[in-house]
């Protein structure tokens, strides 16, 4: 988010889910796009079908690669080198726009400088992805007219995951692909309201539409609107508040998160938990979170209450209430205002759509969103949207990158925070399952997606799995410097040699045991994707054939097309 | 009309300007022409498998399938008359007569297009039965999706979608003939196939042949008594439009979704597809472990039930106790890019307005 408003000028896709079809080359970085994004991997796939190359850079083997033109194999955290090696051919060989980049950017001439070194041969020793297939891939991404990125958690879980979206930027802007039809850099965002979370103001930074707290004439907007004085103190982002947990921060109000999941490197948020004064919790179920609160108060989910979420592509599209919420849960925005009341405030909202209405009213972006537009329409509204009539807006950067002009940032290769040593010495990177959902409170309660993915394991190389006496389907105990937890081990050639995988929904294997919680100096954002861990076999395994019908199990689908070392 | 024949083909003798890619179907749709359709989706490459859309074109002596063929300029094409007629309704008799009964299909609570379709076109519905041939995998311990083979008539929308918009090919035409069934290689369990649960064969399936586990269990009521609400999926960042089946009366009145379908294909952003969450992933809603009342800590560390005042007072008095003894930005506020964007704005105006911090965030800022 924070990447590309300092780029770009606005942080979300810049293209629209339906462009994703008619692209002609897509370079997918840092996304496990057909189990996180199903239905945009469908979009995807479409476009392959229908002639588009396609080039997945990840270093894991998922499904997206078995009809990629090209499998860039990464090493964890090595994005920078690769990218800038991609500016670097870019450049050198005059692929670049430059009317687009004089016309529309400023400080090019600074990656000039930065990425001059960053050469493919140089590349390919610290990615390991070699160096024609870099060359192949930067003049493909230069040269194609419709040219699409598309990026996920991959991209800015890390310590310098604001570097890896800069370089991301760079590639787009010295190309000039922005402001078009399929072509730009798109998030694809890993919650259902991800984005409207951030257009709302959920954030230590910006009042709603990203207007800063410490810009006074924004805080005399909000003060006005809300009729009380306002701090232009920024406030703690999530990751240096959870550190601060017991620290400075001695009460908390956590709404729809189960921090002790899903944070980094928990152990250390739970020592913090003893130190709260105050918890509230506001859920559905009791979650691991749950066992510090004070007082839980219990809400009613997406089918029960009336609101808007805002997905991916900016579209701000209607959440409406099908069934009342059992008898003693209420709306999270009623309970809201409740809250708000007992603490002397004078809320009055009978209905979601006027809270719309109070946020769409203090940001020009979102003026002319309202429900009632929305429930008018089939395909929701996409910002920014001016007025009553404007008829919202499919892509971005048009007429004009909205920044004003587009930022070049140079960026230099860092290592990640942690890497693999002889005490921990395979890399951890966790994600997500086409099966479940986060922390899982809602999947895990679903027989058959239970019935897909039982239990909690890690995908570990034969060649590292043998070293270690590990066979498919044995239980390990996998240990960083946090923690450690124990997990079936699937030995699959998915993984590169030297690192392991792990999915993070399992409460009874907590990834975040084992995650750092180091984060993006920008963003704060954490690290989930790279530590130093060690995996040690525990007992044999049942026998049991895990996950069949898995893409990753070994024997699964997806071993099938896996070269022989 | 012959002055801009370059550009306008004819149906049922009103002229249209065509498209690009343009289809008989798709012109005649356009100029308003109803065309049934069963193996037809937007989503997929037309093959003309099911006959139903057979059209006259001037100049050809037969029928011709209007998904399948190319709009010529200047074409002239009827989409309705006595022969046109007479084919539907002996197609559609056809077909029944190897299919089940209306009635039997009120199960899967979608109307079933066959059926519908015979109806509308007054097909004779007393011909003989067919004894059916195909092959039934009767034993398919996925959860979630039921395969019927006597209700199939092997139109292979469902092994189109597999293959072109889910790309996972887990099912197949098999066999020949009337024994041409829906089959997964060496007959095994979607479970251990590609399949990736999506469910998309259920929603393109014009008969309910490919029908839904779960609800069958439940016995469901018909489509007709059940209310259908749009909404937005709350799993990933898509923004999934999906529609909630709910049954009014279920759960003292209070409804219950007791299934969750996907709309028209063409619906944005997901173009009427689903992903196995969207579309199964819905038991948490009447889970048991549902909060359903608000809880204080005693100072044990057990839990009583607190009515939901005395719950909201002591939540404020302890967090206004912290403001007081620590300051404001000893407060920290997490809200959820789970909620809706309404209470996300409403957390950060609590924070704000009502206790003077920015400690405000949520997981997902990157």
């Amino acid at each position: 988010m924070a990447g590309l408003v300092t780029t770009f000028g606005a942080g979300a896709m810049t293209n629209s889910i339906p462009e994703i079809r008619d692209a002609e080359f897509l370079f997918v970085i840092g996304s496990n796009t057909s189990e996180a994004h199903p239905i945009i991997a469908m979009e995807m796939k479409r476009a392959v079908a229908r002639g588009a190359t396609m080039v997945v850079a990840d270093p894991r083997r998922i499904w997206m690669t078995t009809i990629a033109d090209r499998h860039l194999m990464l090493r964890p955290g090595t994005d920078v080198w690769l990218l800038n090696a991609m500016a670097n051919v870019i450049i050198s060989e005059g692929l670049t726009d430059p009317e687009f980049i004089e016309r529309n950017t400023e400080q090019f001439e600074d990656v000039v400088a930065a990425v001059a070194e960053y050469t493919p041969e140089q590349a390919e020793i610290i990615t390991g992805v070699p160096a024609e297939d870099i060359r192949r891939t930067a003049r493909q991404y230069a040269t194609t007219e419709k040219a699409g990125i598309y990026y996920t958690l991959g991209i800015t879980e890390h310590s310098h995951g604001t570097d890896n979206v800069y370089a991301l930027s760079n590639l787009v802007l010295m190309t000039g692909h922005l402001g078009k039809p399929s072509a730009g850099l798109n998030p694809l965002r890993g919650q259902n309201n991800v984005q409207g979370a951030n257009d709302a103001g959920a954030s230590p930074v910006f009042y709603p539409g990203y207007q800063r707290v410490d810009d006074p004439a924004a805080q005399a907007k909000y003060e006005q609107l809300w009729g009380t004085k306002l701090s232009p103190e920024p406030g703690m982002n999530l990751n240096v508040m959870m550190k601060a947990v017991g620290d400075q921060i001695r009460g908390l109000f956590v709404m729809g998160e189960d921090i002790l999941l899903s944070e980094p490197n928990v152990k250390r948020l739970e020592e913090g938990m003893n130190g709260l004064e105050f918890l509230v919790l506001q859920d559905l179920f009791l979650n691991e979170t749950a066992r510090f609160a004070d007082v839980i108060l219990p809400a009613a989910c997406f089918v029960e209450k009336d609101g808007t979420f805002t997905n991916s592509d900016r579209r701000v599209q209607l959440v409406r209430k099908g069934v009342e919420p059992p008898p003693g849960a209420l709306a999270d925005w009623e309970i809201l205002k409740r809250l708000a009341n007992a603490v002397g405030m004078s809320w009055s909202y009978e209905h979601p759509r006027e809270i719309y209405r109070e946020m769409a009213q203090s940001v020009p972006n979102f003026a002319g969103i309202s429900h009632e537009r929305i429930s008018e329409r089939n395909d929701g509204l996409q910002w920014p949207c001016l007025d009553d009539e404007h008829p919202g807006t499919k892509f971005l950067h048009e007429g004009g990158v909205l920044r004003g002009k587009g930022q070049f940032q140079a960026v230099q290769y860092r290592p990640s925070y942690e890497l693999a040593d002889d005490d921990y010495s395979l890399l951890l990177s966790t994600g997500r399952t086409l099966y479940h959902y986060n922390a899982a409170t809602q999947t895990r309660r679903a027989p058959g997606l239970h019935a897909k993915q039982p239990e909690p394991f890690i995908e570990i190389h034969p060649k590292d799995a043998r070293r270690r006496g590990i066979a498919h389907g044995d239980w390990v105990s996998v240990t960083t410097r946090r923690g450690q937890v124990e997990c079936r081990a699937i030995v699959s050639r998915q993984v590169r040699r030297g690192c392991i995988w792990m999915p993070l929904h399992y409460a009874e294997a907590r990834a975040n045991l084992l995650t750092v919680d180091a984060g993006d100096p920008v963003t704060q954002t954490a690290e989930y994707k790279v530590c130093a861990a060690e995996v040690v076999k525990l007992r044999d395994g049942d026998g049991a054939n895990t996950f069949p019908g898995s893409f990753y199990a070994a024997g699964g689908p997806g071993v099938v097309a896996t070269p022989a070392e | 009309m012959s002055d801009d024949g370059d550009s306008t083909i004819t149906v049922n003798g009103k002229a249209v300007a065509l498209e690009p890619n343009d289809t008989l179907l798709s012109a005649a749709r356009r100029a308003g022409a109803t065309i049934p359709t069963l193996c037809h989706d937007e989503r997929l490459k037309p093959v003309g498998a099911c006959r139903s859309c057979l059209v006259e074109v001037e100049g050809q002596r037969r029928l011709v399938p209007s998904c399948l063929t190319k709009a010529e300029p200047g074409a002239s094409v009827v989409t309705d008359n006595a022969r046109i007629r007479r084919h539907q309704s002996v197609l559609m008799a056809l077909y029944l007569a190897d299919n089940v009964d209306a009635a039997a299909t009120d199960d899967t609570a979608d109307a079933s297009e066959l059926h519908e379709l015979a109806e509308h076109v007054g097909a004779p519905l007393d011909w003989p039965r067919l004894e059916t041939i195909r092959e039934q995998r009767s034993i398919d311990r996925n959860p979630y999706i039921e395969f019927r083979a006597d209700r199939c008539i092997s139109c292979a929308r469902c092994t189109r979608y597999c293959d072109e918009v889910e790309s996972v090919s887990a099912i197949t035409l098999a066999g020949r003939g009337s024994a041409t069934t829906i089959a997964t290689a060496d007959q095994v369990s979607l479970m251990d196939s590609t399949c990736e649960m999506c469910g998309g064969c259920i929603a393109v399936c014009p008969t309910g042949a490919m029908t839904e586990k779960r609800p069958l269990l439940q016995l469901l009521k018909p489509a007709t008594q059940l209310k259908k609400v749009r909404t937005t999926c709350n799993y990933c960042g898509v923004g999934c439009q999906l529609d909630l089946n709910v049954d009014e009366a279920a759960n003292e009145g209070r409804g219950q979704v007791v299934k969750i379908t996907s709309p028209e294909p063409g619906t944005m952003p997901n173009d009427g597809n689903l992903c196995v969450k969207g579309r199964f992933a819905y038991n948490f809603v009447d889970h048991e472990d549902r909060l359903t009342t608000p809880l204080i800590r005693n100072a044990d560390g057990s839990y009583r039930e607190a009515p939901w005042d005395e719950a909201l007072a002591y939540a404020a008095k302890g967090l206004l106790g912290v403001k007081e003894r620590h300051g404001a930005d000893a407060l920290g506020f997490v809200s959820s890019s789970r909620c809706t964007m309404e209470e996300n704005y409403l957390v950060q105006k609590l924070a704000r307005a009502a206790f003077g911090t920015n400690n405000c965030h949520q997981c997902a800022a990157t």
